[in-house]
C-alpha cells in the first residue's frame, strides 16, 4: 500500500520536494469546498497545510498566490453575473493593494535575509486570525443565540462614521450607493497587499468585515468585490515573487486548482442549506483554530534549537 | 603481430571502482536513487586492506538560527552562515573510520563528520591573542561547537550526510561494493565520489568517480525558464492561473 502511494508522488520542479499528487489535489478539494462555502479564498489554511506537508514556506506563500487568483476567477464570474460586483471600487481597493504587494514581497525578502520569516509569518497568524477568529465567534454567536430565545435581530447600524465623510478625495461608488474618500479604500487596499504577500493569502478574511464594517458598503456587494480585488492583488504578487523570489512553483498551484475548483462549486452549492450565522460561527472556529496552530510553535519548546533558514545564496 | 600478454603485475597497491550510474535524472517521478560503487583492490602482497568511500554533493551554504526565549516567545537568533558544507555527504567504510586511520590523514581527506571543513568565516577574525599571532577568532565563542554540531545533526535528519563503517562491503577477494542512496530532496549538482584504500592508517591509493544529479525534460526547462527569465515565467505563470481559473467557472456554468 505505501509503495502504491509512494508511486503517486510528484517532484515539483521548483519546491525540489516530492508530494503526493492525489493527496495534494484533494487537500485542494477540501480547501476548495471550505472555500466556496463561506464565499472566501482559502489561502490562510492552505499556507499552512502546504508548510505542514513539507514544502518550503517561501514557496508555499508564493505558490499560494497563483492558487488564490486562479480560484478567485472561478468563482467571480457568478457574481458578476448578478451584478454583485462594484468594479470601481474594486479597482480603487487594487490599487492600494498592488502597492502593498510590492511593499509586502520586499519585506518578505528581508525577513527572509535576517532569519526572521517563520517568526513573522506565525505571528501575523496568530494575531490576525485569532482577533478576526474571536470578534466572528461573538458576533455570530450572539445572533444564534438570539434567534434561539426568538429575539428580533440586532438592527444594523447604518450611521457611518463621520470620519469618512470629514476626508478629501471623494469619489462616487454607485453599486455601493457611497460617496466617500478614496483614503480609507486606498489604505485597507495597501494593508491587505503587504498581509497577502507575507501570509500567502487573499486577505478575504479582513476585507470582507472590514467592508461591511469600515466602508458600510452594502452586504450584497462586499464578496463579488473582495473577489475582484483578491484578484488583481494576488496576480501581481504571483508575478512580483517570480521576478523576485524565484519561489511561483506553478505545478503546485495548478495541483491545488485542479481540485478546488470542483471543492469550490460543491461547497457553493453546500451553503443553501445553512444559516449564515452557522456558516459564520463555523468558519470562525475555523480560523481560530488554524491562528492557534500557526501560533503554537512560538511558545512551545523546540525541539531542536537550531534551525536551517532559508534565503541562503 | 601483436601479442596480449598478461599486464605486469602492479608492484603498489592500488584501488580501482566504478558506478553503476553517472547520471541521474530528475523527473516528476523522482523518489531518490541508488547506486552501487563497486570496485577491486589489487595488492599482489595481499595486506590487510581498509576502503573508504566519500561522496560529496554540490556546496551549498547554510544559513542557521538558533531559537531562544524572548518574553515568552521562541525567537530565531540573528542567522550564521555556514560555508563549506556539501548540499550531500556520505561516508561509508568497511570498518570504524577511527579504527581505519588516525586523526591527521582522516582530518586532511575530510573523511567523516568530524573532519568535514564546515566553518563561518564571517564570524571569524584573525587577531594575535596572549601574544599568539594568527590566532583565529570566532565570534560564535565557546558555543562555535554546538553550531557545527548542530549543521550536522539537522542535515543528518533530512538524510543528507549519513556516515555508515559497514557500508562497504567485501563481497569476495578484493572485490567490495557500497550503496550511495539519494533522497528526494538531494540537490541538483556534480557529486564528487572518491575511493580511498587504505593500509596501516595511510592512504595508498586513490580513485575519483563523478556522479550528476539533474533535472531533465520537462522539470529542467521549467526551472531554467523561472531562474533565468523570472519576470516573464511569473507573467506565464500568472496568466496560466488565471486561465485555468476562467476555464472552471465556464465549465462549471454549462453544467
Amino acid at each position: 500500500m505505501t509503495e502504491f502511494l509512494q508511486a503517486l508522488d510528484f517532484y515539483l520542479p521548483i519546491a525540489e520536494v516530492a508530494v503526493n499528487a492525489p493527496l495534494l489535489v484533494g487537500l485542494g478539494a477540501v480547501v476548495g469546498f471550505i472555500s466556496g462555502l463561506f464565499g472566501i479564498g482559502g489561502g490562510f489554511l492552505m499556507t499552512p497545510v502546504l508548510v505542514f506537508m513539507g514544502i518550503p514556506p517561501a514557496v508555499a506563500v508564493a505558490s499560494e498566490a497563483g492558487h488564490v487568483a486562479a480560484s478567485s476567477v472561478s468563482s467571480v464570474s457568478a457574481y458578476s453575473r448578478r451584478r454583485e460586483v462594484d468594479f470601481r471600487m474594486g479597482a480603487v481597493l487594487a490599487s492600494g493593494g498592488v502597492v502593498g504587494a510590492f511593499i509586502g514581497v520586499e519585506i518578505f525578502r528581508v525577513l527572509r535575509l535576517l532569519g526572521q520569516a517563520d517568526l513573522v509569518v506565525s505571528l501575523s497568524y496568530l494575531v490576525f486570525l485569532g482577533i478576526i477568529g474571536a470578534l466572528m465567534l461573538n458576533e455570530s454567536l450572539g445572533s444564534i443565540l438570539r434567534r434561539r430565545r426568538g429575539e428580533p435581530p440586532k438592527p444594523r447600524g447604518d450611521r457611518r462614521p463621520m470620519w469618512l465623510y470629514a476626508l478629501p478625495l471623494k469619489m462616487k461608488f454607485p453599486r455601493s450607493r457611497l460617496y466617500i474618500s478614496v483614503i480609507p479604500p486606498i489604505a485597507l487596499g495597501l494593508f491587505v497587499g503587504v498581509l497577502s504577500a507575507i501570509m500567502g493569502v487573499g486577505g478575504g478574511f479582513i476585507l470582507v468585515p472590514a467592508m461591511v464594517y469600515l466602508l458600510r458598503m452594502p452586504a450584497r456587494v462586499v464578496v463579488g468585490t473582495s473577489l475582484f480585488q483578491i484578484i488583481i492583488t494576488t496576480t501581481v504578487a504571483c508575478v512580483l515573487q517570480a521576478g523576485r523570489n524565484q519561489t511561483v512553483d506553478i505545478v503546485l498551484s495548478v495541483m491545488l486548482l485542479a481540485g478546488g475548483v470542483f471543492g469550490a462549486q460543491l461547497g457553493a452549492r453546500a451553503s443553501a442549506r445553512f444559516r449564515a450565522e452557522e456558516l459564520r460561527a463555523l468558519l470562525a472556529i475555523i480560523v481560530l483554530l488554524v491562528g492557534l496552530r500557526m501560533g503554537l510553535g512560538l511558545f512551545i519548546t523546540p525541539e531542536d534549537p537550531f534551525v536551517m533558514v532559508g534565503g541562503a545564496g | 603481430m601483436a601479442i596480449d600478454l598478461p599486464p605486469p603485475p602492479p608492484t603498489a597497491p592500488a584501488v580501482s571502482a566504478a558506478l553503476t550510474e553517472t547520471q541521474v535524472q530528475v523527473t516528476s517521478g523522482f523518489r531518490g536513487a541508488r547506486i552501487i560503487v563497486y570496485g577491486a583492490v589489487f595488492d599482489p602482497s595481499a595486506r590487510p586492506s581498509d576502503v573508504v568511500i566519500i561522496v560529496r554533493g554540490p556546496e551549498q551554504p547554510i544559513r542557521l538560527a538558533r531559537k531562544s526565549r524572548v518574553a515568552g516567545l521562541w525567537i530565531n537568533s540573528r542567522p550564521v552562515v555556514f560555508e563549506g558544507a556539501p548540499g550531500f555527504y556520505m561516508a561509508a567504510s568497511t570498518r570504524p573510520l577511527s579504527e581505519i586511520a588516525r586523526f591527521g590523514p582522516l582530518r586532511r581527506l575530510g573523511a567523516g563528520l568530524d573532519h568535514l571543513a564546515i566553518a563561518a568565516p564571517a564570524e571569524q577574525r584573525i587577531e594575535t591573542r596572549y601574544g599568539v599571532k594568527d590566532m583565529v577568532v570566532s565570534r560564535l565563542g565557546a558555543d562555535y561547537l554546538d553550531w557545527r554540531r548542530a549543521v550536522v545533526r539537522l542535515k543528518q535528519k533530512a538524510g543528507l550526510y549519513t556516515a555508515d563503517s559497514t557500508r562497504v562491503r567485501f563481497v569476495d577477494r578484493g572485490l567490495f561494493r557500497a550503496e550511495i542512496a539519494l533522497p528526494t530532496q538531494a540537490p541538483i549538482g556534480l557529486y564528487q565520489t572518491r575511493i580511498i584504500l587504505f593500509q596501516d592508517g595511510r592512504p595508498v591509493s586513490i580513485r575519483d568517480r563523478t556522479l550528476t544529479v539533474e533535472k531533465v525534460g520537462f522539470e529542467r526547462w521549467l526551472y531554467l525558464f523561472a531562474h533565468q527569465r523570472p519576470w516573464l515565467y511569473g507573467l506565464v505563470s500568472a496568466a496560466i492561473a488565471l486561465a485555468a481559473g476562467w476555464a472552471a467557472s465556464r465549465a462549471f456554468r454549462r453544467s
